[in-house]
């Protein structure tokens, strides 16, 4: 592994929910050390008992994560994040509603010592539709949807069944198989968002049950080395509800262990050490069938001249 | 009080339509006391004690110029590299003779490598076009140096071109660069956001506070030379009001400068675009106490719809850019909308930056919601740059009272290349179309959002009447306005923007003794030679400053 801090990019418009959902994720015990870049510090609302120290510019919290404004120049902000004592796990930077993800996503996701895990658009549920037809920022408001490896539609409270299945279409065609999370308030489970800590071991895992807000994940350790050209084409297969999935495996045309990473329909593959555990994460909103399924796709990606050997 | 100064002239242009021309025009305490002749003024001179100053009787006086529109900040950091570049550059410490081929760019760079004795000091040049200096590459750039950083920085800011030794000067891990989809290592190029890269290692040798300070001083040249007698810094602050507040006191409320600065603060700080209304209301408000001799926090406001015209980055309305590129909002356009209420409500003078078509309906369909909910008059709601309109939307423009102020050398510098690469040619010859606002009698000024444009009010002027582009061919001829109106874009219409046309922009009594001194006359020179003509220097509240030849 390269040792690149990953950055999740966390877009959409104004009042799509990106606050709720940030306070959400900062405060949650999610055991991961996530530094959080936002633009408007002041809406940044965190339990005082979780902060332990506070600045101009940066609140840390007790749970080892941070919160940093991004004053002036990103790139500043990102080096200073390298430099901390503790560097992050993880860097939830926080676009302004009129960034264009993809150039943003560019920008942060190539800087020196950083990479792009995902981009992640919010949508109010109740005015995306409205806003994607307006003459100043309808085109802006398609662009963050098209560039979402992962899209969450927020408020949809708000709007009628009807409505949601109108607009899940309308998404669908927008965006065809990028993965539609649906929320009441930012009550997201942040393992859908962030993944699950590097050092999850299966026997830590939940066996495939709903977690109370919602995700459920499973664990599956391939029994033979897999093909790259067949995980490819096995993973397009996978329902859509499937956000997340990661995995160590042997390369069967390398022998190497792998790391696989995918988020919505992103994906991506390096070299990871050889004494990595071989094994497969999925984090799903759907239901515990739909990851079963997934597994089974997933496993009919093994080489199996190699299982029979 | 003290002893009256009266200035002759050969002529006096004196920019106020009651009294156009002059011979003579006195002078006391900085201010304008009778302009005429020697023989009309005789009752103020019969009555005070007074001397004559014969010194400019070969010269022409006109107001002291004025641009309303330029950033010091960013000038600083530029005047302090080195220029190539193809179009002539008059700068008050060097002339950068045109540079129009590969051969000659590349001979240039080596003589300027040469003439710098540390073989380790980072060279830094601004200037460099493909169209004109061809593909200059790493391997180019290596020939001339291999111990020295250098870094080609592209006319339009959005692309370097790094030797060897700039790259590892950088100190950065080679896979990083490798990676990066924006970063060609092979040709040394860094574009787009893969520029930030290494512009992040080049702030830190730009920013030293030394070579900041020295980058000040020329700017404060650039604009004496110019024939500037007022300017407005049109966004304040550019990153930090103490830090920026302290330099710009020290560098320019000194009795040898010889103009005033009018500060116009940025109605929303950067990065807190979304920050409460009230918070950027009593900032803008704590500032005018703060107010100097040379440095004037006025009523102006600014805001801003869309992105940079250089960077492509306008919004256009359909049918767009070539390419199906996007532009930029650099505000929401409902916070825009909110801050611009505020503001408005406030009775604020209000400056939207705005370079594409749909940059300038958003920022029209604001005004005119404006005007509906609380009608004002004379509210001087100005469209800053005014790169690409329509003709209809000028219509607007006239209806609503606005005004415009507007960087017309786009259209020398980018009106063919946007021709051939960005929007084609109907509306890449038709931007800042002056001709339709002079039409419809918009109050318009002109400015150079300098270092965007040479910061030299007569060259503006020569654009604004010639549309002259790169090739030298004329461009949009229909938008081009007459020499009054470009005179009075650069004097008393540019004063009327920033709401001083009551003590600047003109030579009448009571006004500031502000002149600018000039070789020849603009009303007797071909058009096509305005920017040629020679500046002697100019009068800053009724003393006189000489450029330094």
């Amino acid at each position: 592994m390269n040792g690149r801090i990953p950055i999740i990019l966390m877009s959409g418009y104004l009042g799509a929910g990106k606050t709720t959902l940030i306070n959400h994720l900062l405060a949650a015990d999610h055991g991961r050390r996530i530094a959080v870049l936002v633009n408007d510090f002041g809406a940044i609302n965190i339990d005082a008992a979780l902060i332990s120290d506070q600045t101009e510019n940066t609140i840390s919290l007790t749970n080892g994560c941070v919160c940093c404004s991004i004053t002036d120049d990103l790139g500043t902000v990102l080096d200073a994040l390298t430099t901390r004592e503790a560097p992050p796990d993880l860097v939830v930077l926080e676009a302004s509603g009129v960034a264009e993800p993809a150039r943003l996503a560019c920008h942060a996701g190539n800087w020196p010592g950083f990479e792009l895990d995902a981009i992640i658009t919010l949508l109010d549920a109740e005015t995306v539709q409205i806003r994607a037809g307006n003459k100043f920022v309808g085109q802006l408001v398609k662009s963050q949807i098209e560039a979402a490896d992962l899209l969450i539609l927020t408020k949809t409270d708000l709007v009628s069944h009807e409505t949601r299945k109108e607009l899940t279409g309308w998404l669908e065609r927008r965006a065809p198989g990028v993965s539609v999370i649906m929320t009441e308030a930012g009550n997201v489970a942040p393992e859908l968002i962030i993944g699950l800590p590097e050092r999850t071991r299966s026997s830590q895992l939940i066996k495939e049950e709903p977690h109370e807000d919602c995700f459920s994940a499973s664990h599956w350790t391939p029994p033979a080395p897999m093909r790259r050209d067949a995980l490819i084409n096995n993973l397009a297969q996978l329902p859509p509800s499937i956000h997340r999935v990661k995995g160590f495996f042997i390369d069967a045309d390398t022998g190497k262990i792998t790391l696989l990473q995918r988020v919505g329909l992103r994906l991506s593959f390096e070299d990871a050490p050889m004494n990595a555990d071989v094994g497969f994460v999925m984090i799903s909103a759907g239901s515990p069938q739909e990851l079963e399924r997934g597994v089974k796709i997933l496993s009919n990606a093994i080489d199996s001249s190699r299982l029979h050997a | 009080m003290s002893e009256i100064t009266v200035f002759t002239a050969r002529k006096i242009r004196t920019m106020n339509p009651s009294m156009p021309e002059a011979s003579a025009v006195a002078v006391r305490d900085g201010q304008i006391i009778e302009v005429g002749t020697l023989q009309t003024m005789k009752p103020w001179l019969e009555a005070h004690p007074h001397r004559i100053d014969e010194s400019f009787a070969d010269h022409v006086l006109m107001p002291g110029f004025i641009d309303p529109h330029l950033h010091p900040s960013l000038g600083a950091i530029l005047l302090s590299c080195h220029f190539i570049t193809a179009m002539e550059w008059k700068l008050p410490d060097r002339t950068c003779a045109p540079v129009r081929s590969p051969e000659a760019y590349l001979a240039r760079l080596r003589e300027i490598d040469e003439g710098i004795e540390d073989r380790a000091e980072p060279l830094i040049t601004w200037g460099y076009h493909k169209i004109w200096h061809g593909a200059v590459d790493r391997e180019a750039i290596n020939a001339i140096s291999s111990t020295r950083p250098i870094f080609v920085w592209q006319r339009s800011f959005h692309e370097i071109i790094a030797n060897d030794a700039a790259i590892d000067w950088m100190g950065l891990d080679r896979g990083d660069l490798e990676r990066h989809p924006q970063i060609d290592l092979t040709s040394g190029r860094f574009f787009e956001t893969g520029l930030a890269v290494a512009t992040k290692a080049m702030n830190l040798y730009l920013f030293q506070p030394e070579r900041f300070k020295q980058g000040l001083e020329l700017v404060k040249k650039a604009v004496h030379y110019g024939g500037h007698t007022t300017i407005g810094e049109m966004a304040y602050p550019l990153l930090d009001d103490l830090a920026e507040w302290n330099f710009l006191s020290e560098a320019i409320e000194r009795d040898d400068v010889p103009f005033r600065m009018q500060i116009i603060p940025r109605g929303a700080l950067r990065g807190a675009w979304d920050g409460a209304i009230d918070d950027e209301l009593a900032r803008v408000e704590s500032y005018a106490s703060r107010g100097s001799h040379r440095l004037i926090f006025g009523n102006g406001i600014k805001l801003f719809t869309d992105g940079g015209f250089f960077a492509e980055l306008m919004q256009m309305q359909e049918p767009g850019f070539i390419d199906g590129h996007h532009g930029e909002w650099l505000m929401a356009p409902e916070m825009f909308e909110a801050l611009a209420r505020a503001f408005w409500n406030a009775g604020k003078r209000i400056h939207v930056h705005c370079t594409g078509d749909l940059g300038v309906e958003l920022a029209l369909d604001t005004l005119e919601k404006l005007q509906f909910e609380r009608p004002r008059v004379n509210h001087r709601f100005t469209i800053e740059h005014f790169g690409v309109s329509t003709p209809e939307q000028v219509r607007r423009i006239a209806d609503l009272g606005a005004l415009v102020s507007a960087n017309v050398y786009y259209v020398h510098e980018l009106g063919e290349a946007y021709w051939q690469h960005s929007i084609g040619y109907e509306r890449a010859s038709q931007m800042a179309r002056l001709g339709t606002l002079a039409r419809h009698n918009v109050t318009t000024a002109l400015h150079s959002d300098f270092t965007m444009a040479p910061a030299l009010p007569l060259n503006s002027a020569w654009v604004a009447v010639n549309r002259i582009a790169e090739s030298g061919a004329v461009i949009g001829p229909e938008e081009r306005i007459d020499l009054d109106a470009a005179m009075r874009a650069i004097t008393i219409d540019a004063a009327y923007v920033i709401g001083m046309e009551h003590e600047i922009g003109s030579i009448r009594a009571g006004k500031k003794a502000d002149f600018t001194v000039l070789e020849a006359d603009p009303w007797e020179t071909p058009v096509e030679n305005l920017k040629d003509i020679p500046i002697w220097g100019t009068v800053f509240e009724g003393q006189p400053f000489p450029i330094a030849k």
